[in-house]
Order: C-alpha cells, then structure tokens, then sequence
C-alpha cells in the first residue's frame, strides 16, 4: 500500500481547491468526514428521533418487543407498565442542533429478576452493515456516538448483538451530571467470529439497557460468546428508580476508530429509510378518498388499495385503526356505507394489493361497478409493518 | 391467538389473521410476525379455522 500525503491541492493560479484535516477532506467551506454532510455514514435510523409515524407516546403495557418511534424497539419483560417511551418526553431542551429526543420514563420501582430484561434497541438490517466485514478477519471498527441525559448519574450499559444474540458486546458509558445532555462515544473493534447476517434480517443490534437481570451481564469491554449480553455488570438499572428519566438522541454507528459529527439527512429522506419498514396511511379528512376498487358483489369490494412510498423489506403485516372507519361509494356516488367485516387486507412489498370489505345489508354495490374506497373519520388508518 | 383467513372467492389466502389486533400476517419466512406466529404453532397451538 503507497501513500500520499498531502495538505493542499491548489489550482493553477494558485488558489487552495481542496485541503485535508485530521478527519476531513474540506472543499473551500464544505468538509466531508467530521461535518454533517451527508455521506450515509450513519447505519442507524431515526438516530435523532425525528420520525413517529406511529405517533407513539405510551407505556409499554404488555411483555415483548414494541416498536415505539420509528425503528426504535422498547422492550419489555413483565405484562404490566415499568416504563413510557415517548418523543420529547418531559419537553427539556435538546441537545444543540436537535429538535427532538426518544425519552423513556420509568413508572415503577421495577425489581430486576435475574431473568428480566428491559431495554430500547436498533435492529440493523444486514444489507446495510454488510460491509462491516464482522465475523471475518477484515471485521472493522465501529464508533457508537450519541447524546444522552438521565436524572441518574452513574455507569450504563448497552451492547451491541447479532442476530442470533451469540455473538455480545457489552460496552459502559459514564452520565456524570444528572439531567444534562452529555455526548458519548463507544469505539468497538469489529468481532471476527460468530455469524453477523448479511441479508435484509437483522444484522447488528444496539441496546441501550434500561435494566438487566444477572442472567444477561457480562464483562464489559469484549467480545463474548454467552448468548444475550445486554449490558456490563454493575451498570446502572434505571427502572429500578420511579420516575427516572433516560432521553437519547443524535444516535450515530459509523465505521472507524472517531465519532465524527451526527449526519444530519433531510426529513424527506429519513422517512423514507424509515417507511422500508413501517408505512402508515394516516387519514386526512372526514372523506378521504383512498382508491377506487372494483364491486365484487353486492356487499364486498376488492381491489388495489394504494402503493407504498418505498418498497418495504419483506412482506408487511398489515392493519387498520378500524374496519368501521373505511366505507364504500356505490357505483350511484349518492351514499357511502362503513364496512362491517374485514374478510382479508393484504399486502406485498410494492402496495397493499387486496382489501376485502363488507357492507351489511344487500344490494348496496352494483357488482362489477366501480367502487370508491374512504377514510370515514380524521383517526383512520392503514399501516404495513416489515419491521425486524 | 390467530385465525386462517379466506378470500371473499373462498380461497385459503396465504396469510394469518392476529385476532388481538387483526393484523394480516403473511406466510412470510422473513416477515417477524409470522416468525412468531410459527413459534406459536410450534408451542402446539392451532389457529382458528377461517370463517367458511
């Protein structure tokens, strides 16, 4: 391998046309590396908590995994509330040059078993952490960088996972100040064993611990190979406290050895990053006109509903705010009829493709008309989820 | 718990209903509802018949 080393490249009237930093390639004003320019460095999703297209702010009521702001998981091992998550939560300033925050809070004095686990994650789509090389000897570095504030001070704990959760990383960061932003950076060396998936399931996972039972701490600071190590031992149990607070934003996983500064990319763009694995068609008015299907009989319609904005990771799960809130034009345009059954809405990865509505009653469509389909209410929706 | 679906033709329609939520779960190998839906039935459970 050659090298060259360089402060300047000038033009030939001798006028700089670019020059180098530590970190950085700067063109007149505008650097590349440690900036915010937008190089797709980032691996993580919705690091700044921009997008809630599930307009999430809740307690986390049952055991599992739910998917909170977008691509953001909370975790939850008991069926009854240990914590909230919610965007802006406690509506404290955020960091400069954010607008917006995840915050959890937690709502009990939750007593962590040696079994329980209870945490917020990031699942990595294997596409997009492929070149990582992890689980080779050419496995890079990563650096985990994010901004973080508590109403607990102390060593926390996060790691980061395959898919299999056999393959751990538990690393600590120090809040040394309660209730204060501070920014925090993790460097990691990239694990050259275990298997990291390279497909469009989950590649990397990154967990940042509200709570973790003795049966899933290890060491920090390593790789291991004990299956579901979320955290060091030691580290901080935040629900152990009622009322405490943990908020997080401008999260960052980039290659190399620096946490250089958060990418910020464009609204429009980090949606739609987002909506590869979750789409919602909210309402917009008390009418609101979604497709226009095909009778298929005198009380059902079918057809195309709508095509999503990005094509999603696999097939979706889809749902609906209420099957009540969709009715069905008939082919006179003189009345609309709300559904009373939902005999099937299904998707691929291009579109919701087939929605079976019924109508009570008979002879309300003309079978083989055209049949307009509508939000009856502002609180309907369609989602599709290809979450991982 | 969950319940097969059919289509408004009668066809079994590849694809689950999760009567918790009625979402529509397709028999996706990569989709992670029907990753859970598949433990379930592992578990020994059996989903509700569709509605004829």
């Amino acid at each position: 391998m050659s090298y060259l080393n360089v402060n300047q490249i000038q033009t030939a009237g001798n006028l700089p046309s670019f020059t180098t930093g530590a970190n950085t390639i700067n063109f007149g004003t505008q650097s590349i590396g440690a900036s915010s320019a937008s190089t797709m460095k980032n691996r993580i999703i919705n690091g700044a908590m921009v997008i809630n297209q599930r307009g999430f702010n809740s307690t986390l009521a049952s055991t599992g995994a739910t998917y909170t702001l977008d691509r953001w998981i909370g975790y939850n091992r008991l069926a009854s509330s240990a914590y909230s998550v919610s965007q802006n939560a406690g509506s404290v300033t955020p960091p400069p040059g954010y607008i917006n925050y995840l915050g959890v809070t937690s709502v009990a004095a939750t007593t962590i078993n040696a079994g329980d686990i209870y945490y917020i994650s990031q699942f990595i789509e294997g596409l997009n952490t492929a070149d990582l090389a992890w689980g080779t000897a050419n496995a890079k570095t990563v650096t985990i960088s994010f901004w973080v504030y508590s109403s607990l001070t102390g060593s926390f704990g996060g790691s980061l996972q395959n898919s299999g959760s056999s393959r751990s990383y538990p690393f600590s960061y120090t809040i040394n100040s309660a209730n204060t932003w501070q920014q925090i950076s993790v460097t990691i060396p990239g694990d050259t064993t275990g298997t990291w998936l390279t497909t469009n399931g989950v590649g990397v996972q990154l967990t940042f611990s509200l709570g973790t039972g003795s049966s899933f701490v290890g060491t920090g600071g390593a790789w291991t190979g004990a299956n579901n190590i979320f955290m060091p031992s030691g580290s901080v149990q935040l629900l152990n406290t009622n009322g405490a607070t943990w908020y997080i934003t401008g999260v960052q996983l980039e290659v190399g050895t620096v946490a250089t500064q958060f990418e910020y990319r464009q609204y429009g763009a980090e949606l739609a990053l987002c909506q590869r694995y979750y789409f919602r068609r909210n309402s917009s008015s008390s009418q609101d006109i979604i497709a226009n299907m095909q009778a298929y009989s005198t009380t059902a319609v079918f057809g195309k509903l709508f095509d999503f904005p990005v094509q999603m990771r696999t097939t979706p799960t889809s749902s609906y705010s209420n099957i009540g809130h969709l009715s069905g034009w008939n082919s006179s345009g003189g009345s609309a009829q709300a559904f009373t059954t939902n005999t099937g809405i299904t998707a691929d990865t291009n579109g919701i493709y087939a929605i079976s509505g019924l109508v009570t009653g008979s002879s309300f469509f003309t079978s083989g008309a055209c049949a307009a389909v509508q939000f009856n209410t502002t609180s309907g929706w369609i989602d599709a989820s290809a979450e991982l | 718990m969950y319940k097969l679906v059919k289509s408004i033709s009668g066809q079994t329609l590849n694809c689950v209903f999760r009567l918790s939520d009625n979402a529509t779960i397709p028999f996706d190998p990569a989709n992670t509802d029907y990753q859970a839906y598949l433990k379930w039935v592992a578990e020994g459970n059996t989903p509700t018949p569709a509605d004829e």
